[in-house]
């Protein structure tokens, strides 16, 4: 259906690994596998770093102040302060906690965050594991991070915590059907699961404005559905701090608190490495089909590159919402889901099927 | 009013017919809230999508201009420290073009501030018997800088100064004296022609000399 570029194959590194399995090269494999693990070690923690700068340095410009300026030059190793900081924190379990659930969750949540990273594909060459249900999974495996806040709520054994579990629950599965029906739009136009793919198809233009309307609106919501489920404001009702003091993690300190930071943040460039990839295009150069010496040119600018300006654009306009807009009362939060966003969602789908159906989109593929 | 008839409850404007005991007339159960202005399902959500997006642009606006920023990194800064016209910082208080006291021991901050950190010791003046400032006390320690006293003083002697930088390791260093100078009665002072002279003949006072009047239990 898609007319793939022999430039855009993708190889991701699993597939080496097997490759060089298959080629009797033992120590190839390894090294793949190796490299892949180290990566994506390397990459959470950098990635939290960054992340954690670029919201305090975003958040304080936001309401005309400066920020962190005092570790490094303009504070730029304030995050490696901090994180020095929960390190070597004194980790305390409360006496009435459940122990096993309490230490777990922490990992639970940073688990369903990775396990979605190991999904993304970052560049042709940049990818760990590609699967052909690749959307499905990604949806299904973000799903587990709530499992991880549930966990950690309940095993505090604290009304804060509870509370702060039980809205991201049911914050959750609300949220889940908006944004999977959203992201379904995007299937219906490609006709494909697998993340790669969906990138390669939007070799000829971008869904969001190939597919006419449909596509604008699903993006719309998909923003709105992730910023749900990962948690932030506006949409932070699990953590609200004026009035569960901190939600969740009200119990949690040192170590495992930074842990469930790190997971908040790696969520949050998850989902927007997930929204351009699905919508913005991914790692492919913004083309418009049939002007060969402009997508000549676009194609000057490594792919890598793409998908990293389109992540950072994303994850910028999330912080903006943070620094913007109020916190949702929960009554609002159910009805914008339940009232506004999901009947939109429905009809939107199936205007999508339509357009699908008539093949009415910009740039047919061929 | 009692006797009104009741035409003339009617007719007169609501304010006088109302006793001031019991709630105005016309007025039953509680007042309604104003609600917002509530349409249709589209109208709802693009007049809430327009002021999202009205709300972003005024963050924005903030972010990218980086001259917007308030923040002062203050010990850095010390010399070019701005300091705001609402800005509370140590009382301070001024004296006239000689450096005599413009304070007539009025007793009006004293009266007005709500934590009693101020206390104003007078004299008599010999001659006319009106006060005259002896000691001026102002506790730090217990001052909210509510700038109460600053508003009340009729001759607009105190202000806030503008210094801050005041941590000390004795608390009974937080005990401030305002006045500047001890010696004769200003009847006394202002017979004398020379100014040179009547310098000579007073003793001047820092923030920490003399004794403080501290109420209940002090000097008085
Ligand atoms: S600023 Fe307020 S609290 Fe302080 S001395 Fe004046 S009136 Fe009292
Ligand atoms: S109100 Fe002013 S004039 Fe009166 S005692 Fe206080 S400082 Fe002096």
């Amino acid at each position: 259906m898609v007319n793939l570029q022999t430039s855009w194959e993708v190889r991701t590194l699993s597939q080496r690994a097997s490759e060089a399995l298959a080629g009797g090269q033992l120590g190839l494999t390894t090294g793949y596998l190796f490299a892949g693990l180290a990566g994506l070690a390397v990459f959470l923690a950098a990635m939290a770093l960054v992340l954690v700068y670029a919201e305090r340095k975003i958040a304080a410009h936001f309401q005309c102040r400066l920020g962190p300026m005092r570790v490094g030059w303009h504070g730029i190793l304030q995050s490696v302060a901090d994180s020095l900081k929960l390190l070597l924190k004194e980790d305390i379990v409360p006496t009435d906690a459940d122990r096993f659930l309490h230490v777990l969750a922490p990992f639970m949540s940073l688990l369903a965050a990775i396990l979605v990273l190991v999904m993304l594909p970052m560049s042709p060459a940049l990818q760990v594991a590609d699967v052909n249900i690749g959307v499905l999974y990604v949806t299904a495996v973000s799903g587990l991070g709530a499992l991880g806040i549930l966990l950690g709520g309940w095993s505090s054994n604290n009304k804060w915590s509870l509370l702060g579990a039980m809205r991201a629950g049911a914050q959750i599965i609300s949220y889940e059907v908006s944004a999977t029906l959203s992201l379904l739009v995007v299937v219906l136009f490609s006709g494909t699961l697998q993340l790669s793919k969906i990138v390669q198809s939007q070799a000829d233009g971008w869904w969001i404005w190939r597919a006419p309307g449909v596509g604008l609106l699903a993006f719309a919501i998909y923003l709105i559905a992730s910023v749900a489920e990962i948690n932030r404001t506006p949409f932070d009702i699990s953590e609200g701090e004026s009035e569960l003091t901190a939600g969740f993690h009200t119990e949690y300190s040192g170590m495992r608190f930074a842990f469930f930071f790190l997971a908040e943040f790696i969520n949050m460039f998850v989902v927007s490495a997930l929204a351009a990839t699905l919508f913005l295009g991914g790692w492919m150069p913004f083309h418009i089909g049939g002007l060969a010496t402009f997508n000549a040119a676009m194609d000057l600018i490594p792919p890598g590159a793409w998908f990293a300006a389109k992540s950072a654009f994303l994850i910028f306009v999330i912080m903006w919402f943070r620094w913007t807009f109020p916190r949702l009362r929960i009554d609002q939060l159910m009805r914008l889901e339940w009232k506004i966003l999901l009947p939109i969602g429905f009809v939107n789908l199936f205007l999508a099927a339509m357009a699908v159906l008539f093949g009415f989109y910009f740039f047919p593929v061929q | 009013m009692n006797k009104m008839s009741q035409e003339d409850i009617l007719t007169a404007p609501l304010a006088e017919t109302a006793p001031s005991s019991s709630p105005a007339v016309g007025m039953t159960g509680p007042l309604a809230a104003p609600r917002p202005e509530r349409r249709g399902f589209w109208w709802n959500i693009l007049s809430g999508l327009r002021s999202l997006l009205k709300g972003m642009g005024v963050t924005f606006r903030y972010f990218s201009r980086p001259s917007t920023v308030v923040t002062q990194q203050y010990p850095e800064n010390r010399a070019t420290l701005k300091l705001f016209d609402r800005s509370r910082t140590l009382l301070g208080m001024i004296h006239d073009e000689n450096g005599f006291h413009k304070c007539t021991a009025c007793h009006f901050c004293e009266k007005a501030c709500p934590n009693a950190s101020i206390t104003v010791a007078e004299r008599p003046k010999p001659a006319t018997g009106k006060p005259e400032l002896d000691y001026f006390t102002w506790r730090m320690d217990s001052c909210t800088y509510c700038n109460a006293c600053v508003i009340v003083c009729p001759f607009s002697v105190l202000t806030m100064s503008g210094t801050f930088e005041n941590s000390v390791f004795d608390s009974r260093l937080l005990i401030y004296n305002l006045t500047r100078y001890a010696g004769p009665t200003s009847q006394v002072l202002m017979k004398i022609a020379d100014p040179e002279e009547r310098k000579r003949m007073i003793e001047t006072r820092g923030v920490f000399s003399g004794v403080p009047l501290l109420r209940k239990g002090g000097r008085k």
